[in-house]
């Protein structure tokens, strides 16, 4: 139960024609593609998972409709590929041209035999705007829009999308890119907060809080002669102030030192 | 490393030793805050100097910065001993701002107080480490011996070899407890005494004569 009617629940297997061109039933033309496995029909039309992580799983429903619709375009199975150039351009022509390629070639003489008219069209044909449903943009033969789709991609987007006559393939390549700089826009916040919390800077890092308290006990641990609980208030772990070589002469408010490094200090080595 | 500072150690405490008619030893006076160090500094350097080493204060912390007073001649039996005496601020774990509060000092003086205590510790230990031939500790007999700081610090003068002396100070406080103090380091020999009313004070020179001379 891979696509579902987003209107009026009316499912539809994978490879289905009977959407193409809306629903039978109700007419409604957005459909959610639900991948194998999530059978649940009750679906919400508004998934409630926050936008961040369901980000990546809109990048694939849109990339499994978009590669569905493809395939249903171009001939719905992967043994017909090396007819599917053939049929690309010979629909092209047929575009231009009406009649100019019945009979052109024995392979598409055979293929009605093989496959119902609706298939033979799906195939081969673009579909007019005229087939569509009224409410339908123009420039978007199929609109399969996840319903999650609804809520992170922003309109322009769908707009300059749309744009191709290949929308749906054009919008599953941007989905990925997006997806992906998203992901990367996440990397830099981590490893800012993690850059921070090497140089002991705490009100800057919230949102890392457990790694930094642990980095920080780690460090205090390892190296801390000095430990600021907050200005005006300091532990002393007076072992390691003993152990230093370097002198302590001043202390900031931040836990930053000035220290004396003694005039022999290379000597030890 | 720890091995070449502990022979550095030795061999400049041996040094000192061959030339200590040349060299007055550089005594450091320790203890935690509020001890009577700076105290038992001023008494010493009023007595056979006539100068002060630095103010005294019922307020810890008072000392942040290490004192010396040098060449302090100290004559005992016809012979002299020449030392110099360093008053080192109070050593503690832990300094909080929010102590000082309750002298009547605004928060922005006592974080300042507290900052430079810290680093008057940093420099107390500095000292113990590099710069002194021997330790006057000084405890507060009043209070309890059996502390982290106190336990720490002899265990440090002790594995430097450093000769120390053990001060009860404040007997002239009715909770002193002198015995208290000897319980707690009996590895060592405890001298009461009152620095600030300069109770047993000849016995304690005796002592640096001593132990120093």
């Amino acid at each position: 139960m891979p696509h579902q009617c987003t209107n009026c629940d009316r499912t539809f297997d994978d490879g289905s024609k009977e959407m193409l061109s809306g629903c039978p039933d109700c007419g409604g033309n957005k459909f959610q593609f639900k991948p194998d496995g999530t059978d649940s029909v009750d679906t919400p039309a508004e998934p409630p998972e926050p936008p961040e992580p369901s980000s990546s799983s809109v990048a694939r429903t849109v990339g499994r409709t978009a590669a569905t619709v493809k395939d249903l375009m171009s001939g719905g199975s992967g043994d017909q590929h090396p007819t599917d150039q053939e049929t690309a351009t010979s629909s092209g022509r047929r575009s231009n041209a009406g009649a100019g390629n019945r009979g052109t070639t024995p392979q598409d003489q055979a293929a009605p035999s093989r496959e119902d008219t609706a298939q033979a069209s799906a195939r081969s044909d673009v579909i007019s705007p005229e087939e569509l449903p009224s409410e339908t943009t123009t420039d978007e033969p199929h609109q399969f829009q996840p319903v999650s789709t609804d809520e992170t991609s922003t309109p322009s987007t769908d707009a300059t999308t749309a744009q191709s006559t290949d929308a749906t393939t054009a919008r599953s390549t941007e989905s990925d890119p997006r997806t992906d700089s998203s992901d990367e826009s996440a990397v830099p916040d981590e490893t800012e907060a993690r850059s921070d919390a090497s140089v002991g800077q705490p009100e800057t890092v919230d949102t890392e809080r457990p790694d930094l308290k642990e980095l920080r006990d780690e460090l205090n641990d390892q190296f801390e002669s000095i430990k600021v609980l907050q200005p005006g208030q300091y532990e002393l772990n007076l072992m390691e102030l003993y152990d230093r070589e370097e002198y302590i002469v001043a202390l900031e408010e931040d836990g930053r030192y000035s220290i004396q490094v003694p005039e022999n200090f290379h000597d030890h080595d | 490393m720890g091995l070449i500072r502990n022979l550095k150690h030795s061999i400049s405490r041996a040094v000192s030793t061959l030339f200590s008619e040349e060299n007055p030893k550089r005594i450091g006076i320790y203890g935690p805050p509020n001890a009577g160090k700076t105290t038992l500094a001023n008494r010493i350097a009023r007595d056979w100097t006539g100068d002060a080493v630095g103010p005294e204060s019922h307020i810890p912390h008072e000392t942040r910065r290490a004192r010396r007073k040098e060449d302090i001649e100290i004559e005992r039996d016809g012979a002299t001993v020449n030392i110099d005496i360093v008053d080192t601020p109070g050593v503690t774990t832990k300094v909080d701002y929010e102590e000082f509060l309750d002298h009547d000092m605004e928060k922005d003086d006592a974080v300042r107080r507290s900052r430079e205590a810290t680093e008057g510790v940093a420099e107390a230990m500095h000292w113990l480490r590099e710069d002194v031939d021997g330790v006057i500790y000084v405890l507060d007999s009043s209070t309890d011996p059996f502390t982290q700081v106190n336990t720490m610090l002899i265990g440090i003068i002790e594995s430097q070899d450093l000769p120390v002396l053990i001060l009860a100070n404040k007997t002239d406080l009715e909770e002193s407890s002198v015995q208290r103090i000897r319980n707690a380091f009996p590895q060592h020999e405890t001298i009461p005494l009152s620095a600030l009313e300069g109770d047993n004070m000849d016995e304690v020179y005796d002592k640096i004569a001593e132990y120093f001379g």
